[in-house]
């Protein structure tokens, strides 16, 4: 025998017997995989209402903020929208300091307002409502975003979320629940020449303000 | 008689990212009184983990001559994977079934996915004899793509406690970040230096012809190697999801740049053969601090990145300059 092969032979040997490798293998496999995954009927993780246990849910949030505190809440908090507007001429920074709310530093800043006026024009982006001063206003119906609907009102308080990001989809969530649940009311029901009354929010620059034109994203409107 | 740093010559070229390292550290603690704090310290180390994962990756991959440009996207992708799997598993209405992921179990997945982006970046290199920057470029696209796909454009958050202990907790006084990138750097070093793939990986950056000659499987190393790199950018993904508790769809963006930034800084050759993963950690601590450093000292992000550019493009001219005197 070549004592050379008989060498290489004796080197490739395992230290174990195949079948038991193979055993400690699966065992391993399973092992890992046991610890892993988790399997649930979906109906049961959907009756939770949450997929990861502990995880922020922003839908949720958004739906309960929306029905219980910001609809009962807003025909009280909100500030006249005419009022607003003289106001807002005559002392600037008083009435931002009276009537405004936003989370972060900075001049963006957003007013819970409400209103009523004669609509004047409907488009694709938006419902025009002259106020009874003659100033128009436009309620938004295709651009909702931004975190006007969250801030407005001030009932939010940062401190309740972990992360920016929750907050954010907090925001996306009620700028939804707007597009599903106010928009196509009041798409459907605004004709040029019907009285509406409308609370809404709005989003102005305290530094460069402009009140001309101002865009108001529609929290509930009424004919 | 003359003074000459000729005889300290060797010295000089050894210790030249350690030397760099000094400076640079004694140059930003002379301008801010931040920057030598224990906290501003943890701070540099948690974040140069990350890149340090990726590096030692990359430094395997230019060390067979190759490049690897996908590793941002694949961090990216393999943390919203993770991400992803572990808030919301995998669900099957028609089955009405839902596969839930632990966090080991959601880890593993985005490990995995790194490797298998890796191995597809070797497998395209070796089967189809594409040169490593176009299919890595290609890579750098495709992982984004499936990113943008998986996530929707918007960032995954919420995924708990015991997943965000991984980027944000400490064991015994050090952050887990630094003790997972000093394992990844203990073994790659091991492998480099003590193991037979790690003679191969230099031999075929050394001479690939030579190396395919001496009966080295080129086309196997290759793919293990960028295997080995996608799986450690997947690592990095891990980390920087887990610091953010959060997957962005954008995240990893130009960390290919940081990360070739580290290896070249380190003294790895970008021809293949010659450097070492120790090197490379040099290399990202260097990038780390100046990062830091130009931070601490109110410089505009547009200046910071002309800075770096500036100390890349140097750290190359002198390793030019020491492989000719060679």
């Amino acid at each position: 025998m070549n004592p050379t092969t008989d060498r290489r032979k004796m080197a490739r040997k395992p230290l174990l017997p195949r079948p038991l490798l193979y055993a400690i293998e699966l065992a391993l496999f399973g092992f890992i995989a046991y610890n892993s995954l988790y399997i649930r009927k979906l109906s049961d993780i959907k009756a939770a209402g949450t997929a990861a246990a502990g995880a922020f849910q922003a839908p949720q949030y958004a739906r309960s903020f929306w029905t219980s505190k910001l609809l009962p809440a807003a025909p009280g908090m909100a500030t006249d929208l005419g009022t607003l507007l003289i106001s807002l001429k005559t002392d600037k920074d008083k009435a931002f300091a009276a009537h405004s709310h936003a989370m972060g530093i900075g001049n963006i800043r957003y007013f819970l307002i409400k209103g009523e006026g004669t609509v004047t024009a409907t488009s694709d982006n938006d419902v025009t409502v002259t106020l009874p001063t003659g100033e128009p206003i436009h309620l938004a119906t295709e651009f909702v975003f931004g975190n006007a609907a969250r801030d407005a009102s001030g009932l939010i308080n940062i401190t309740e979320f972990d992360n920016t990001t929750d907050l954010n989809n907090v925001s996306a969530e009620l700028n939804d629940i707007i597009r599903k649940q106010v928009i196509p009311g009041l798409k459907a029901s605004a004709k040029p020449g019907t009285k509406l009354s409308f609370i809404g929010a709005l989003e102005l620059n305290q530094a460069h303000l402009h009140t001309n034109d101002l865009t108001v994203i529609p929290i509930r409107t009424a004919l | 008689m003359p003074l000459t740093l000729q005889p300290y010559r060797p010295a000089l070229v050894k210790f030249q990212s350690l030397i760099a390292l000094f400076v640079l550290c004694l140059g930003i603690s002379l301008l801010s009184d931040k920057f030598l704090t224990g906290a501003n310290f943890w701070n540099v180390m948690r974040q140069i983990s990350v890149n340090v994962c990726i590096s030692t990756g990359m430094t395997l991959v230019v060390l067979t001559a190759g490049i690897d440009l996908s590793v941002g996207s694949v961090l990216a992708l393999s943390g919203a994977i993770t991400a992803g799997l572990l808030r919301n598993g995998i669900q099957l209405p028609d089955a009405n079934l839902y596969i839930g992921f632990t966090v080991l179990g959601a880890m593993l997945a985005g490990i995995t996915t790194g490797s298998a982006l890796g191995w597809f970046n070797g497998w395209a290199i070796t089967r189809f004899r594409l040169p490593p920057f176009v299919a890595t470029l290609a890579m750098l696209t495709i992982a984004r793509g499936l990113t943008m796909l998986w996530t929707e454009g918007f960032p995954i958050t919420g995924l708990g406690e015991s997943f965000t202990y991984l980027g944000t907790g400490w064991f015994l006084g050090i952050p887990v970040p630094v003790w997972l990138s000093v394992i990844i750097v203990a073994v790659a070093v091991l492998v480099t230096n003590k193991t037979r793939l790690g003679r191969y990986i230099y031999a075929i950056g050394g001479s690939e012809s030579a190396a395919r000659l001496s009966g080295v499987n080129v086309e196997r190393i290759k793919i293990i190697v960028y295997t080995i790199a996608g799986a450690l950018a997947a690592v990095g993904g891990l980390l920087v999801t887990s610091r953010l508790d959060s997957a962005q769809p954008n995240a990893g963006t130009s960390y290919e740049l940081d990360s070739i930034a580290a290896v070249v800084i380190g003294g790895t050759s970008l021809s293949g053969g010659r450097g070492s993963i120790l090197g490379t950690v040099q290399g990202a601590v260097i990038i780390g601090v100046l990062n830091n450093g130009l931070v601490l000292l109110n410089v505009s992000p547009f200046w910071q990145q002309v800075v770096k550019g500036f100390v890349i493009l140097l750290a190359v001219i002198i390793d030019k300059s020491n492989s000719k005197s060679e």
